[in-house]
């Protein structure tokens, strides 16, 4: 792990002038707004555009809080994984095309450092991006409709989190081993068929990295076969872990690719 | 007046303005500091203030250039 | 003397064409050695695989003591540098990654910067820095944890005539300390400093030695006399001599005439002389011999 705290805080650099621990959770601050907000208002939104016929009542279902933290996981689900990824994906790969890694790769370094440092810096942003999301989701929701068990509503938070290291890892694997279109490529269709496909068929399997983001919801429902969570959640670890020995031997792999 | 301004509902509006501006201030900031931009620096200086959330994002995406 | 790099049977093959085909040469402690050729002729190849990016198709790089890849510094033709960092936060870096103490770091690239010349801008951030300033934190980079060889690819060919002089004077500074290897096609600068020449043209080593060598052995030495006309040049040539205008070329083999002969044999001419002088060939005159020889 040589080099490791000099290339963690290289890597905090980046992050930190390019505002990466700014826009990124402001976003899913936004995101995490969005759902309590225009649920609430829908009525009122529906009014003001005008085309609610007189006397209509529209049978809006009546939510329970934990209805719209799902909602908001929904956004970040496919907006804010979409943004994230969009900005970690050519973490690597960018690297070497531009040649700014030559002056790196030459000197006595371990590529493992280099590929951690990189995850970490990546764990810690998305980390105060969906605490971000959370709190703001939370908080609308418990001011327009009631609030929630702060203990499952932790460990929905975690396990959200958990899944969220595995799409961090399949990026960094993706830019380690291909050139930033495909590595893009690669990371978005596994992240979102995964998604796609666990929506159509996934109710014949029950332990998937992909399933969860909704057993996280399930949790504070109160409704999650523990079993399947603990499965699920062991299963996506071991996936972050080899995706990311895979991602370090492949850097190192193509660490002849950067540009000279 | 202030009881029109009183019966906004500050708690919802607040946060929400409060985090819009803070994008579109720091990414006005970023794009005066920064050497250069995919594009020119005007354009991205209306997407930002016009545009303003989505303007802000599109801007720290793409707008940054970094080599 | 004692070898630092000993470099066996280097070659590179990509698909078909082989880049770099049965490279050898010795590297001696603390001498410069020039690679040159021209465009093309695998000159970054080769550096590439010293440095240890480039995994050699067949042969072998070794170091005299020690790891090579800790123990070299690199200058790429076109650095690429992260333009939000400062000069010193790079350079200080550098020389952590190459394993200097964290407090000694600093202190080195502070020093690095100002030997190289960007003392007063080693807290901008290298976003601004122009393509001059980008060479000088370039060579910074690669010398700032004293390495025991330098690698240096073109290192002067993207500056304007001031930064290469520049550049190049630096360059002579850290002669005295560091063994240089350095590849060129502009042949004055590695004329300028040598020890040892590399001749690479397509991807073979066609020639090396030093600078004296090779100019002997390519060199052919003439004496040339300038005459006033054509007519008078070619009535006082011989049948070894060679006329070119009313220039005539004197061969000289083994040292043979000498100065002393030649001036005999010219104060019997009848006609007005204008110069006498012997020709040494320039790098470039050698370098186009070297290359049709091959």
């Amino acid at each position: 792990m040589r080099g490791f705290s000099v290339l963690l805080q290289k890597e905090f650099r980046e992050a930190w002038r390019g505002w990466k621990f700014l826009w990124i959770p402001l976003v899913f601050a936004l995101l995490g707004m969005n759902d309590p907000l225009t649920n609430y208002y829908m009525m009122d939104i529906l009014k003001a555009v005008g085309n609610v016929p007189e006397g209509f009542e529209m049978l809006i279902p009546e939510l329970m809080p934990v209805d719209l933290l799902q909602a908001s996981i929904g956004q970040f689900q496919t907006i804010g994984l979409l943004i994230m990824m969009a900005t970690f994906v050519g973490s690597i790969s960018k690297e070497r095309a531009s040649g700014m890694a030559t002056l790196f790769y030459i000197r006595p370094i371990s590529f493992s450092a280099y590929f951690l440092s990189k995850f970490i810096v990546m764990s810690t942003v998305s980390f105060i991006s969906i605490l971000a999301g959370f709190t703001a989701s939370v908080y609308y929701t418990s001011i327009l409709y009631g609030t929630l068990d702060i203990g499952s509503l932790l460990a929905s938070f975690f396990t959200y989190y958990i899944w969220l290291l595995f799409v961090i890892a399949v990026a960094l694997m993706m830019s380690a081993s291909f050139k930033t279109v495909i590595a893009t490529t690669c990371a978005f269709t596994l992240i979102f068929l995964g998604q796609i496909v666990d929506m159509i068929v996934g109710i014949f399997w029950t332990v998937s990295p992909w399933k969860l983001a909704s057993y996280g919801t399930l949790l504070i429902r109160g409704t999650m076969d523990m079993s399947d969570y603990w499965w699920s959640l062991s299963t996506t670890a071991i996936c972050t872990i080899i995706c990311i020995s895979i991602g370090i031997v492949m850097m190192k792999r193509n660490a002849s690719m950067v540009k000279i | 007046m202030m009881e029109e301004l009183a019966k906004v509902p500050w708690a919802v509006i607040a946060p929400l303005i409060v985090v819009q501006l803070i994008l579109m201030i720091v990414a006005l900031v970023d794009l005066r500091k920064i050497h250069a931009t995919n594009g020119p620096k005007i354009l991205w200086v209306f997407i930002i203030i016009f545009a303003n959330l989505i303007g802000s994002i599109a801007y720290f995406i793409v707008g940054r250039r970094q080599s | 003397m004692t070898t630092l790099l000993q470099v066996t049977g280097l070659t590179k093959q990509f698909a078909e064409h082989r880049v770099v085909d049965d490279v050898s040469f010795l590297l001696e402690e603390k001498t410069s050695t020039a690679l040159i050729g021209p465009n093309g002729a695998g000159k970054t190849t080769t550096l590439s695989m010293l440095t240890g990016l480039l995994k050699p198709t067949l042969g072998s790089v070794k170091m005299r003591a020690g790891d090579l890849r800790a123990n070299i510094g690199f200058l790429p033709q076109y650095p690429q540098f992260h333009p939000w960092l400062s000069a010193v936060e790079f350079t200080e870096m550098a020389a952590r990654l190459n394993g200097v103490a964290a407090k000694q770091a600093k202190m080195e690239a502070q020093k690095t910067l100002e030997f190289v010349g960007l003392g007063n801008a080693e807290h901008k951030k290298i976003a601004t820095f122009s393509g001059g300033m980008k060479q000088r934190l370039g060579i910074a980079q690669a010398i700032v944890h004293k390495p025991k060889l330098l690698l240096l690819d073109e290192p002067v060919s993207a500056l304007d005539p001031v930064g290469r002089r520049e550049v190049l004077d630096l360059l002579k500074g850290l002669q005295q300390e560091t063994t240089i290897l350095y590849s060129t096609h502009i042949l004055n600068d590695a004329e300028e400093m040598t020890d040892q020449l590399l001749f690479l043209q397509n991807g073979r080593l066609v020639e090396q030695g030093t600078l004296r060598e090779v100019r002997q052995r390519f060199d052919e030495q003439n004496y040339v006399i300038e005459f006033d006309t054509e007519e008078e040049a070619k009535l006082f040539a011989s049948s070894s001599d060679r006329v070119k205008g009313c220039y005539v070329f004197v061969a000289l083999i083994n040292e043979e005439p000498t100065m002393k002969e030649l001036l005999q044999r010219l104060s019997e001419c009848p006609y007005t002389i204008r110069k006498v002088e012997r020709q040494t060939a320039s790098l470039e005159e050698i370098f186009m011999k070297v290359a049709k020889k091959a």
